[in-house]
């Protein structure tokens, strides 16, 4: 038989570490997720394409609405600032299906697993996905706002609206993103995640009056815009940064209130389902 | 004489998907301080049961005891006595290898002094020096497969589990991985591995179980096993099934025949191995058939799942190299 020489695994005598005492629970927790979320964040610039994912669409969407449909768009005021909170609206939505595509491709590859079979507190695994995807979205969503501002949107964010915006757009994000990670969770293929989070997301947002005024469609689209959870978060927005009123349904007389209910009832059906998923999860 | 001090105790241990049974009753008793390995085909349900020992899958019956806790109940203290790398590479992608071996020894526990100084051996120790700060995309998967082996070793577990540690592997990483687990058996741990390849749990392991359809159907030494599989064996490959009528006819008067017909392959144990391969040579040439091939060769997984279960392993998963009759 022959003899391959084998590199001197090995050879080099290992260096006994002593692990220092374990902290408290809460502790762990604090410290993991703040590990994990670094691992997270260190990702960002290496893929830049994941973070052009949240910033060319919407470029593109503006760039296209602006300047070549937004003419036959009639609105009270300019339309980019009209669109622009749209956009907003979008993005906050559409961080749904960047947080499923990432924790799908998490779970598949075995990365979660490597962590779960670590004695770390399994919140923090969880908690690092959701607000590593919401700095990703944030990041995102700042880029798009900054080339609204270049390209002539007038926010009016006086009076603690700027402060109101930021908790309504963190709400948003934080609730959407659970629908990512559970759908992440429970969907393997993060192709899948990618095909089925579009073909939910852009159909909803196009009728969400994001682009175009939901008063002037016809009868169907109208009934669907009218209770369509992206209506509710474009026109909170909206309502915020521009002071623009809408309406025609019950949620869209109160878009603020009605976005706050659609995200404590996403998250109050999400965040279980997910957490219950991560805990038996045998993917 | 005290009753050696078992690392993994199971009984009973099941786990179902559906109408699935993907580990069946599986009464498994691992010695501290020896290397036990789960040999079987795919889908045998060797990842099912190491997942579960490393609390990763919640058993749907029976019980685990891994170093002295229950998996279920107490998780948290298995998952601080083990460490596991799983079959298929599981490190951060956009991470360089460093940076992943980092993040492996921080959560476990250890400050940022301590986690770097680790971090040091482990490249030296594992080879890694060379592609150290080059993301884990860009490596080659030998390469990843040596961080991943290096990211389970951050602590000195009692129990490293290594779910086919050597899939994929090149000769050369293979032999790294081999002489790996033998200093960790010099260190004291306990391993417990899963492999498809015979020669790989004899060459590792103190113990073997054979795993099939979720079941263990056979276990014992290398040595014992082995006594019952016949050492090596005899293949002669006919050029047509014709041909190997024909052979079937020249040989089976003398020889204790296993038959592939789909590989049109004839094979005889060979205890005396060239004596027997001479006179298998010679027998074929007296008949004058002509043949492909004709070799000595080790008794594969498949040998074994015959010799020890008198039937070839899971009929759903495997190649055409099972389709095997017996004929004396
Ligand atoms: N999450 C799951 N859901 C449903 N079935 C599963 C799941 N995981 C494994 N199985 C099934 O359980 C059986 C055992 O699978 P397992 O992965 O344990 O086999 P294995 O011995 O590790 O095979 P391989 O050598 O291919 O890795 C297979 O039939 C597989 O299809
Ligand atoms: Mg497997």
């Amino acid at each position: 038989m022959t003899t391959i020489t084998s590199p001197a695994a090995g050879a080099v005598p290992r260096v006994a570490e002593a692990l220092p005492p374990r902290p408290g629970p809460f502790a762990r927790y604090l410290r993991e997720t703040a590990l994990l979320v670094g691992r997270g964040l260190r990702a960002i610039p290496r893929v830049p394409e994941r973070l052009s994912d949240v910033t060319i669409q919407p470029v593109m969407f503006t760039l296209l609405f602006l300047y070549v449909f937004g003419s036959a768009i009639h609105v009270h005021g300019t339309y980019q600032d009209y669109l622009l909170p749209g956009l907003l609206g979008q993005s906050v939505a559409f961080g749904a299906i960047g947080a499923g595509v990432a924790t799908s491709t998490d779970f598949s590859s075995g990365v979660v697993d490597r962590f779960r079979s670590l004695p770390v507190v399994r919140m923090s695994v969880i908690s690092a996905q959701v607000i590593g995807q919401i700095i990703e979205q944030i990041l995102g969503i700042v880029i798009v706002a900054a080339i609204g501002l270049g390209l002539g949107w007038r926010p009016h964010l006086g009076g603690g609206r700027a402060a109101e915006l930021v908790a309504l757009m963190l709400l948003g994000l934080l609730a959407f993103t659970w629908v990512g990670v559970l759908a992440g969770m429970l969907i393997r293929s993060s192709d899948a995640v990618q095909g089925i989070g579009f073909a939910v997301m852009l159909p909803l947002s196009f009728l969400a009056g994001t682009f175009v005024p939901i008063a002037g469609m016809k009868l169907v689209p109208r009934a669907i815009a009218e209770w369509d959870p992206l209506s509710a978060l474009v026109a909170a927005v909206r309502q915020v940064c521009q002071g623009t009123p809408s309406g025609g349904s019950l949620q869209l007389d109160h878009p603020v209130a009605a976005m706050i209910a659609w995200c404590a009832l996403i998250l109050a059906v999400c965040v279980p389902l997910a957490l219950r998923r991560f805990r038996t999860a045998s993917v | 004489m005290t009753p050696p001090e078992l690392t993994v105790i199971t009984d009973g241990l099941t786990k179902r998907f559906g109408d699935l049974v993907a580990v069946d009753h599986i009464d498994l008793r691992v010695e501290a301080g020896t290397v036990t390995s789960l040999l079987g085909p795919n889908g045998a349900g060797k990842t099912t049961m190491v997942r579960m020992l490393a609390t990763l899958s919640a058993p749907t019956s029976g019980t685990a005891i891994v170093c002295g806790h229950d998996v279920v109940r107490e998780a948290d203290a298995v998952r601080s006595a083990i460490s596991m790398t799983g079959q298929f590479a599981a490190l951060e992608d956009n991470l360089t290898a460093r940076e992943n071996l980092l993040l492996m020894a921080r959560l476990r526990g250890y400050g940022r002094g301590a986690a770097g100084r680790l971090v040091e051996s482990l490249i030296d120790r594992f080879d890694i020096g060379e592609f150290r700060d080059k993301l884990i995309k860009a490596v080659s998967g030998g390469q990843r497969r040596r961080v991943d082996l290096a990211a389970s070793l951050v602590v000195q577990p009692q129990l490293l589990v290594l779910d086919e540690p050597t899939s994929g592997l090149d000769p050369r990483s293979r032999q790294v991985v081999w002489s790996t687990v033998r200093d960790l058996v010099d260190e004291g741990v306990t391993l417990l591995l899963t492999t498809q390849y015979l020669e790989e749990a004899d060459a590792l392991a103190d113990d073997i179980v054979l795993i099939d359809h979720g079941r263990a159907v056979a276990a014992g030494t290398p040595s014992d096993l082995k006594a019952r599989i016949g050492d090596q064996r005899v293949d002669v490959v006919a050029v047509d099934s014709r041909g190997l009528d024909g052979l079937v006819g020249a040989l089976s008067g003398r020889f204790d025949l296993t038959i592939a017909r789909e590989r049109r392959r004839v094979s005889v144990p060979a205890p005396d191995e060239l004596d027997d391969l001479a006179s298998v040579a010679a027998a074929v040439r007296a008949s004058g058939i002509p043949i492909d091939e004709i070799a000595l060769r080790r008794p594969t997984l498949d040998d074994a799942f015959l010799a020890l279960t008198g039937q070839p392993p899971a009929t759903d998963t495997l190649s055409d190299d099972s389709l095997v009759e017996v004929a004396s």
